[in-house]
């Protein structure tokens, strides 16, 4: 009798009904499938699309090649002698199974160069070997191309979305929560900070910069340790000056409270992004860069576009906030952060999920548009705005016009029903 | 409201100021000499045959520095270390300022390092005075490449492997004897900045104090009279009195570059906006008002799907498939503007120019005007729910009233908040379209601007559409306040 009950209260709770609803919109369950989908083929995409075979046996031995080229990549293991620079696909196995498409997109066709058609008479062993969907100029396949875009949309929205998710929340909660009167400390404290937080990022970066640009020129696993040293540095720079304040502000003049401006200060922030285009603000820290890559990319367009979450955050915690439940969480005693981040979030999280449906669909069509132009691609990259540029170079090309396309189509119509499935199934209105 | 306008002018400086150091600080750390680049990116070192030559060069590249305002330091003030002298910034060419910079914070002594560069550059003078000849030709090649190399490098062993390198190919023969001499004085000098280093001295802070005469200020407020006297040659007004500068790319004003571009990119915004309005404020309240019959689920899920399109595919496809023979569709030119002559009438002209803008304008506006139907008919149902909708039916007034007097205006303010972001689309203009359609608009320029760095434009254009920005969320607020009298600005 009583778990009956408790699978009943269960039931009525907010994220329970929302479930419920959601589940309801036919549409917006699919396009939840279809996500899945995309995550599938973007996590698998070097076992559906690749010229290295899953399993091989030469010379009587086994191998698993794909699963080697993790290891190669990752340092940790070597090709052995008689794979190493070799062309996968015309070594003699004794068996082997290869990957549905036995193509990487990097791989050039010489035989099926400019441009062959899907329909077209393609020169290949078999049906096997077909270009289901042709070949660009070099001969790189467009299907193994497709495959592996989809893993450069899915990173695009993983990565950039979890950054934006990240520093969005995050400000947009102390702004909301805090407001320009919540945030008080001793002017001692603030003062300290200011300057000690001045002098820590002089010290971790400021004289440390010529180390650190030559560390990252040299070896990522040195930068990385060089990056820890100098956060280190200011971290400990700012315990001092907090550990400082403590014995300080027991002097009366020093020790008075002061508010802490937190909403003006974000919210002046945001203008400051806002009244950039984002375009253009993407494409001025492209160009500053030396060498960039359709990751910091991906980087970049995460650091520009936490705004609108921010805003939602901010918006909802300033409702949140006075609500009697954080007052008795306050009440009890509880340390802001945990009151923060245990209890007035979660209440607010509505309607950050729904743009970040959204947000998923921008930022592909944002990165399409940007590899469409060119920008941060290397020659040897393939992505969906790459091939579909592509197709500019040759208007007989209907395919490489319409595959790409439609799978940046596809993609963030599904983001986009998946944030309109969210927002109906969280509309207070529609609750019963 | 005047008070309220003024409160929001007065808040825009912050903003803008915070906007021109971020612009500021990206074209700083821009890798490439903005020099080399104003000069045309020619190589003007190395290779120069003659002592002339090369100086004549450098005298070239010191004077285009001079009249870019890159011989001044930075900004108003500057955080360094003590090892560091306070004229670094005279260094003009950035190469060499760079290498000196990583070299004195390994080391720290000034002294040293300015000797051991000062030798490199007399040893580089003397080169010219050596006769060369079939014997010693090889080894000149290979002394000036690697005298060149450590212009560039403060690694100790790169540095240690170049050194060895010239002591080797000046060592055989008799006639760089002299050289020879000057490449162990060079090694000498080298070990004297490592075995005298002062490394500790990078680790005290000192702030340098510069006053105005800064690139920043010459940038943004520029450095002639502001009321009395006369502009001298070399001085510039700065942004804030419309002078923006050079382009580093053709040399010519960027104001003039500027109003090459903005008509076109107004324009096709101009007419794209219109008939987005026009179009889709009907067909958000038609299909508000008739929520939930076939003919607005047909016209919702249309416009969801125009919404999802990327421009950039339509683009693209338009011009693969219709603007060409390929598909036996050669409606629309592909690219371009057209070309008129200066005795064409007026209608000729216009024609001409509308005949290759409807693809580019066609695709700016679909996509827009998916997105303010979807906002009109959401912002409708929202009022159509109200009490006082109901309260207007019950008094008697016709639908049509209702709708267009009583809904329609209440329904209005998602549509001014988009109308806002129409002023910085015209400066920032549509990259993508612009690009595919080859439009020379602003979108065009700003991103030959990015690709190439060239960063007096690349200021221009984003202050620009930041100042724009600004204003135009001024506008809206105070359109919402005309729409709505409840929203009142003053207090």
């Amino acid at each position: 009798m009583s778990t009956t009950q408790n699978n009943k209260n269960l039931d009525q709770s907010y994220w329970a009904i929302v479930k419920r609803q959601f589940k309801k919109n036919r549409v917006a369950v699919w396009s939840l499938r279809m996500v899945y989908v995309i995550v599938f083929i973007g996590l698998f995409a070097d076992f559906l699309a690749n010229d290295k075979p899953i399993y091989c046996k030469v010379n009587g031995e086994s191998y698993f090649p794909i699963f080697k080229s993790y290891g190669v990549a990752l340092g940790l293991t070597k090709y052995p002698p008689e794979f190493s620079n070799v062309n996968w696909q015309e070594i003699s196995y004794e068996s082997v199974v290869r990957t549905p498409i036995p193509y990487s997109p990097q791989n050039m066709d010489l035989k099926n160069k400019d441009y062959k058609s899907p329909f077209d008479e393609q020169d290949v062993e078999s049906s096997r070997w077909r270009h289901f969907m042709g070949t660009d100029n070099l001969g790189r396949d467009v299907l193994a191309g497709m495959i592996h875009g989809t893993r450069t949309a899915m990173l695009v929205g993983i990565i950039s979305m979890s950054l934006s998710v990240v520093i969005g929340i995050f400000l947009g909660a102390l702004s909301g929560y805090y407001g320009d009167h919540g945030l008080q400390m001793s002017r001692i404290r603030f003062w300290l900070n200011i300057i000690f937080g001045l002098l820590g990022v002089y010290y971790a970066f400021g004289i440390r910069g010529y180390h650190l640009s030559q560390a990252l020129a040299n070896h990522l696993g040195l930068f990385l340790l060089q990056l820890l040293l100098s956060l280190i540095i200011l971290f400990s720079f700012i315990t001092v000056a907090n550990v400082l304040a403590n014995f300080l502000k027991r002097i009366p003049m020093l020790g008075k409270k002061i508010d802490v401006p937190v909403d003006i200060l974000i919210s002046r922030l945001i203008e400051v992004k806002v009244s950039i285009p984002t375009m253009l603000l993407i494409l001025s820290i492209v160009a500053v860069m030396k060498s960039p890559s359709i990751l910091m990319v991906m980087v970049i367009i995460g650091l520009t576009s936490w705004t609108g979450i921010a805003k939602y955050t901010r918006a909802e915690l300033l409702k949140v906030r006075s609500l009697e439940f954080i007052q008795a969480a306050q009440s009890l005693g509880y340390g802001e952060w945990r009151t923060i981040f245990k209890h007035a979030l979660p209440n607010s999280l509505s309607s950050v999920l729904v743009s970040i449906a959204f947000g998923v669909a921008g930022a592909i069509l944002l990165e399409s548009s940007l590899s469409f132009l060119g920008i941060g691609m290397k020659p040897e990259d393939v992505t969906w705005g790459s091939m579909l540029s592509s197709a500019r170079g040759y208007f007989k090309a209907w395919w490489l016009a319409i595959f790409p396309g439609m799978a940046i189509f596809i993609t963030v119509t599904i983001f986009n029903l998946l944030g309109e499935g969210l927002t109906d199934a969280m509309d207070p209105r529609q609750k019963k | 409201m005047f008070k309220y306008i003024l409160k929001r002018l007065t808040y825009f400086i912050p903003t803008l100021v915070i906007i021109s150091l971020i612009t500021f600080g990206l074209s700083k750390i821009t890798p490439g000499d903005p020099v080399k680049l104003a000069l045309g990116n020619k190589d003007n070192g190395g290779d120069a045959g003659q002592a002339q030559e090369k100086m004549a060069n450098e005298k070239a590249y010191y004077e285009k520095a001079e009249n870019l305002g890159l011989n001044l330091p930075t900004f108003y003030f500057g955080l360094g270390t003590v090892a560091e002298p306070d004229t670094m910034y005279k260094i003009v060419k950035r190469s060499d300022r760079e290498t000196l910079e990583d070299l004195t914070s390994q080391y720290g002594n000034w002294d040293k390092i300015q000797t051991y560069f000062y030798q490199i550059k007399k040893i580089e003078l003397s080169l010219f005075d050596v006769q060369t000849d079939s014997t010693v030709f090889e080894n000149m090649k290979e002394i000036k490449q690697k005298l060149n190399l450590l212009y560039l490098t403060s690694d100790d062993f790169d540095i240690n492997n170049n050194l060895n390198s010239l002591l080797k190919n000046s060592s055989n023969n008799s006639k760089l004897a002299s050289l020879h001499t000057s490449f162990l004085d060079l090694q000498k000098s080298y070990n004297d900045v490592k075995t005298n280093a002062t490394p500790s001295k990078n680790y005290i802070p000192s702030i340098k104090w510069y006053g105005i005469k800064n690139q920043y200020h010459r940038w943004l407020l520029g450095d002639a009279p502001w009321f009395f006297g006369d502009e001298e040659p070399g001085q510039v007004k700065g942004f804030l009195r419309g002078d923006f500068g050079n382009s580093y790319l053709d040399g010519r004003p960027i104001a003039s570059k500027l109003a090459d571009a903005i008509p076109w990119t107004l324009m096709m915004n101009f007419i794209s906006i219109i008939i987005g309005y026009l179009i889709s404020i009907p067909m958000g309240v038609f299909s508000a008002v008739n929520k939930g019959n076939a003919k607005d689920r047909v016209s919702t899920i249309f416009l969801f799907i125009l919404n999802s399109l990327p421009s950039f595919w339509i683009a693209t496809m338009l011009v693969t498939f219709i603007t060409t023979d390929e598909y036996g569709m050669n409606w629309f030119p592909t690219y371009g503007v057209g070309e008129v002559d200066s005795d064409m009438s007026f209608g000729e002209v216009f024609g001409i120019r509308a005949y290759h803008l409807i693809l580019p304008v066609f695709c700016l506006t679909y996509g827009g005007i998916a997105y303010l139907s979807r906002q009109m008919r959401a912002g409708m149902l929202n009022t159509l729910g109200q009490d006082f909708i109901r309260t207007a039916r019950a008094k008697g007034n016709t639908e049509k009233t209702v709708i267009w007097k009583h809904a329609f205006r209440n329904s209005l303010i998602p549509i001014i908040t988009i109308f806002s972001s129409i002023f910085p689309a015209i400066i920032a203009g549509s990259f993508v379209i612009e690009f595919i359609f080859s439009i020379p608009g602003m979108g065009k320029l700003s991103l030959e601007a990015l690709t190439a760095r060239d960063f007096p434009m690349i200021f221009t254009v984003m202050m620009l559409s930041a100042i724009l920005t600004l204003i135009g969320n001024l506008v809206a607020d105070l359109m919402y306040s005309i729409v709505d009298p409840r929203i009142s600005y003053d207090k």
